[in-house]
């Protein structure tokens, strides 16, 4: 098992139906004991831009099947299925990606209180542990699912489809789906989402689009939340903006506080925007 | 981080290919691992070696063919060797560039018996 965070573990991940309290597990084992010669005598290279040709050439009784397949392609594929789920169903998805501590989760509580009368929202929440997250969302007026990852780092599509599912999410809402807190891992697993969010807050570091540029390059929208504590800190929301921009032209900004409502109708005149 | 997720996705993708393929067992395995492509080389083949155990993997050689980066300045198009997504043009040292190579990541080839 991954000795930094564990991903890849799946024995712990959990889904918990908050309507209809039933979890289910799922029970991958791998033992870790290996031994084997790893000569790296073949460094050809190849130039197949094609994804799925597949060809064979006979040698003896051994075979070269030359595949040249992307290897985050069953993922991609189920992304697709997703993102056709949601689009037949008029479902504004979006998932919010940040480090841990950056506000989504209170982004989404006052989004909820602020637009649930007006059109239904459903949650998703993907967390290491606990279901402290689905309760929070829930109070706040829109039916949650919690994934619980175990040890694992990030959301894949196979788990939103799951939730998704047992969400029973209804046409013509929004589903938020929240990742787990992390920068790096979430990047690259598609989920389906029509959107991603990128959130970082005023207290992290200006120059968190340079470190992590596969997060700010993937995004479509970036919130820079907590801007109440823009007089205590050094962040330089300019430079960030600029950093971010030279990964992704396109990228998006709002910046708000949740806390104090402070630009928050920005960012739900960008919602009533996507189609 | 997710690198073994990464590899699991690779011993899933390899036995599929093994069934459709009425293989016996994989002899030798080749996977690219562009150095923009947001994995660790590394550290996925330190998950892959820990993970073949009881896999149709067991007893193959794993190959992992690293492929540089490759960027193409906006402003002079000059092509160059890009260690990573933020570095300048060597040339007229104007950023950003286009990534053109790099972020490769795929099974290659497989041999079977």
């Amino acid at each position: 098992m991954c000795e930094t965070c564990g991903c890849g573990d799946t024995s712990e991940l959990k889904i918990h139906d908050r309507q209809h309290s039933h979890e289910h597990d799922h029970d991958h084992t791998h033992s870790h004991d290996h031994n084997h010669e790893n000569d790296h005598e073949h460094s050809h290279t190849h130039s197949h831009d094609s994804v799925l040709f597949t060809h064979s050439q006979d040698h003896g009784a051994k075979k070269v099947i030359s595949l040249n397949v992307d290897i985050l392609s069953d993922n991609n594929r189920l992304a697709q299925v997703n993102r056709k789920s949601f689009e037949e169903r008029n479902i504004l998805s979006l998932n919010l990606v940040s480090s841990p501590g950056s506000g989504k989760t209170t982004i989404l509580e006052k989004t909820i209180k602020a637009l649930i009368a007006n059109r239904k929202i459903f949650v998703i929440e993907g967390d290491q542990q606990t279901l402290l997250d689905a309760d929070r969302i829930e109070k706040s007026g829109a039916p949650a699912i919690q994934i619980n990852t175990g040890s694992g780092c990030h959301l894949d599509a196979k788990m939103v489809d799951t939730a998704f599912k047992k969400l029973d999410v209804e046409p013509n809402s929004i589903l938020f789906i929240e990742n787990v807190g992390n920068l790096v891992c979430p990047a690259l697993f598609d989920l389906g989402e029509f959107k991603r969010v990128v959130v970082i807050s005023v207290t992290e570091g200006d120059d968190k689009p340079l470190k992590y540029p596969y997060m700010f390059k993937s995004s479509h929208l970036c919130i820079i939340n907590k801007s109440d504590l823009l007089p205590y800190v050094d962040f330089d929301v300019d430079k960030t903006m600029e950093y971010a921009r030279s990964l992704n032209p396109k990228l998006e900004f709002i910046l708000l506080s949740a806390r104090t409502g402070e630009g928050m109708d920005l960012w739900y005149e960008w919602l009533g925007k996507q189609k | 981080m997710h690198e073994f997720s990464l590899a699991i996705e690779v011993i899933d993708l390899v036995q599929r290919e093994a069934e459709k393929n009425l293989a016996a067992s994989i002899r030798e395995i080749t996977i690219e691992v562009g150095d923009l492509s947001g994995v660790e080389a590394d550290a996925f083949e330190s998950a892959l070696e820990l993970l073949v155990k009881d896999s149709i993997l067991a007893n193959a050689n794993i190959n992992i063919v690293r492929t540089a980066g490759k960027g193409k300045c906006n402003a002079c198009n000059n092509e160059f060797e890009m260690k990573y997504r933020m570095a300048t043009c060597p040339k007229c040292q104007c950023f950003p560039s286009e990534i053109s190579g790099g972020e490769e990541f795929r099974v290659v080839s497989l041999v079977i018996e």
